[in-house]
């Protein structure tokens, strides 16, 4: 089942465009890699995707829909530097959220809400810091809490922005294996990642990026040496001495 | 004693200035908590300032009308929220640089305005400079209904107010307008600001939306509990500096200011989490604490060996730790039993020759464990271990051991000692 198709996309960052003419159309149950250079429009492009920085030209469709329309069915898992850790909310309060797309505007969690939270968090293995406020977790109990948010939200497409940075391997390793569980369920899976690590063993497709789309495709077949030197290496010169003039 | 409290009571000014101290307690006091959390204090001193213009307008046109003046302020303060997105949307201007533009040219505005009046009437005064002891009738039921409204909106908005706070990509995805609830918030942010003028004044209301939740800050880290006590303490805050105003004649925006600012220092020195002097004392404790388990665990290699004198000299050289303190911590375990003095040699109890025996077991295992694990070099596990040997609970140690497989001896070839079942 086709789940994402991108057309065109261009999105300007701060006067410049950061991503240029990306197409792809994405399938269901896979986990997907984006990978590119620190700066290659990574995140943008997930941003560009969930309609969160204006496009400037292009067409996005999610399910066959507009993104606004689907946006419920989606789980966003930031960068941790995005959250203020002192922010006084404890763990259950976290993954709560999860349900509040389905809630009324003045609604409360129901109960069948809260054991579906309850369920997530003992899914992560964090049940018993449900009470502790999140700065007081360590990097992979944070990361773990926001997973089991976007479980409680039961969404069909994660955007995860490198989900592996400042967890310890034992932790990356768990994270993953529920990655993998998601996968099977049917979800589709898109994760940031900063490095070239793993990829072969982690993602079954993977998007080259740096401004344009250099490669997408099964990981097999387009993490070749050449696709990697394109992606790193100066190729894009040009884009950028255009973007300098701009 | 108490009549300190009640006998100004008697007189309804005082009434009404009570009344209107807890409206602007609660009011402020709940705002000034998102206000806080969003990393808006700045925006909020803006604002506060900024409304100088459409009271002083007001004031021009109406004289002294509670309702002109209430949307006199609603006004500057919405329009000065819009502008000071406006400029940095609009351009390089970052946010910081936009406010500062904003709000001092509203209340240069509003100056001017001020000295074009024929005369500072005693009540635009009392606007500048707070007068809780003036509040009016009108005042009451005008921050009395803002009060309502604000506790309302906290209540009924708790989801939206939480998530755009804490994460505004969750709120999006949620489909919940991080424009529409910025702006809600400003507007029930310039009516808090009304709500205070009268007793707190333009100049200072400020303090009001950021004191109190930063003393509430430094006592809870749930959001509820936030909330409440803030409002709590921008209710004593306001009280007490209406007694103040009333005893000593005081500028009741100054006064109760500087009894939310003391408040503030309370907390700071003494909350039980973040207080710096009960860190201080914990770290105190903790200190005394370990050098007593050092001396207990040195007491049970020695004890037998050396005498007490010579042993005290050795736990001073071992522990650094100065003599007469040596001396007191020993007293201290003796009377708690850890310790007895028998033939000139200190010996341990029962208990005491326990707790050794359980320091000795995590400090090996630790040393095991990291030897292991290759964590450290052998030169410096014994120092390592060390600082950790006091960290380690039963539990944790009892994890160790299992992880290990129940070493017998440890990197130096010294026993572990078994766990007492």
């Amino acid at each position: 089942m086709e789940v994402i198709k991108v057309k065109n996309l261009t999105v300007t960052y701060n006067r410049k465009p950061a991503i240029k003419g990306v197409n792809l159309t994405i399938n269901n149950g896979k986990i997907i890699g984006i990978i590119g250079p620190n700066g290659a429009g990574k995140s943008t492009l997930i941003k560009g995707i969930l309609g969160f920085l204006p496009i400037d030209t292009g067409e996005v469709k999610i399910l066959g829909k507009n993104v606004s329309e689907v946006l419920k069915k989606i789980s966003y898992i930031p960068q941790k530097e995005q959250f203020d850790w002192d922010f006084p909310i404890s763990v259950y309060d976290v993954v709560v959220m999860g349900r509040y797309p389905y809630l009324s505007l003045f609604g409360h969690p129901s109960q069948n809400d809260k054991s579906i939270v309850l369920n997530s968090l003992e899914k992560v293995e964090m049940i018993k810091y449900k009470d502790t406020q999140i700065r007081n977790l360590s990097g992979g109990q944070q990361q773990r809490i926001f997973l089991a948010r976007a479980l409680a939200q039961q969404s069909d497409i994660y955007f995860m922005d490198e989900p592996f940075v400042g967890v310890d391997a034992k932790t990356e390793k768990a994270i993953f294996e529920l990655i993998v569980e998601l996968k099977k369920e049917g979800k589709t899976i898109l994760i940031v990642h900063h490095d070239l690590s793993r990829i072969k063993e982690y993602f079954d497709e993977i998007i080259l990026i740096n401004q344009t789309l250099i490669a997408y495709g099964e990981t097999e077949k387009v993490f070749t040496r050449e696709n990697i030197e394109k992606t790193y290496s100066g190729q894009l010169t040009i884009l950028q001495k255009v973007n300098q003039l701009l | 004693m108490i009549d300190i409290f009640t006998e100004p009571l008697r007189y309804e000014f005082i009434q009404r200035a009570l009344i209107a101290s807890i409206a602007i307690g609660v009011s402020c006091g709940l705002i000034g908590t998102y206000i806080m959390l969003r990393r808006m204090s700045l925006i909020g001193d803006a604002l506060a300032h900024s409304v100088l213009p459409g009271v002083v307008i007001a004031f021009m046109v109406s004289g002294k009308s509670e309702i002109a003046l209430f949307f006199g302020a609603l006004i500057a303060g919405v329009v000065s929220s819009v502008l000071i997105s406006f400029v940095q949307r609009n351009s390089k201007i970052k946010e910081d640089t936009s406010i500062g533009i904003i709000f001092t040219g509203a209340f240069a505005l509003g100056i001017l305005l001020v000295s074009q009046l024929k005369q500072v009437h005693i009540d635009l005064s009392s606007y500048l400079f707070g007068d809780v002891l003036g509040v009016s009738n009108g005042d009451i039921i005008l921050s009395g209904s803002i009060t309502i409204l604000i506790i309302l909106s906290v209540i009924l908005f708790y989801k939206q107010l939480l998530v755009t706070s804490f994460d505004p990509v969750m709120a999006k995805i949620i489909g919940i307008s991080t424009g529409a609830v910025h702006y809600f918030l400003m507007t029930l942010l310039s009516m808090s600001i009304v709500s205070g003028l009268q007793s707190v004044g333009v100049i200072l209301i400020i303090a009001m939306l950021i004191t109190p939740p930063a003393t509430a800050f430094l006592l809870t880290d749930k959001l509820k509990r936030l909330l409440l006590y803030s409002a709590l303490f921008g209710v004593l805050s306001a009280i007490t500096g209406l007694y103040l105003s009333y005893y000593f004649n005081w500028t009741s925006g100054s006064s109760i200011v500087l009894v939310a600012v003391f408040l503030f220092a309370l907390a700071f020195l003494f909350s039980p989490k973040e207080g710096i002097v009960m860190k201080y004392i914990k770290r105190k404790k903790t200190k005394k604490l370990n050098s007593s388990e050092d001396i207990v665990t040195l007491v049970y290699k020695y004890g037998d060996t050396k005498n007490a004198e010579e042993l005290k000299e050795m736990l001073t050289s071992e522990t650094g730790i100065s003599s007469s303190k040596v001396n007191g911590i020993i007293t201290e375990l003796m009377r708690r039993g850890c310790i007895t003095r028998t033939n000139g040699h200190l010996e341990l109890t029962n208990e005491g020759k326990e707790m050794a025996i359980k320091l000795i077991r995590s400090h090996r295992l630790w040393e095991t464990y990291i030897t292991e694990k290759n964590i450290v070099t052998e030169d410096n596990i014994h120092e390592d271990a060390h600082k950790y040997e006091h960290l380690l609970d039963e539990d944790l140690t009892d994890e160790l051991d299992k992880e290990l497989g129940h070493p017998e001896k440890d990197p130096h070839g010294s026993p572990i000692p078994k766990k007492k079942s």
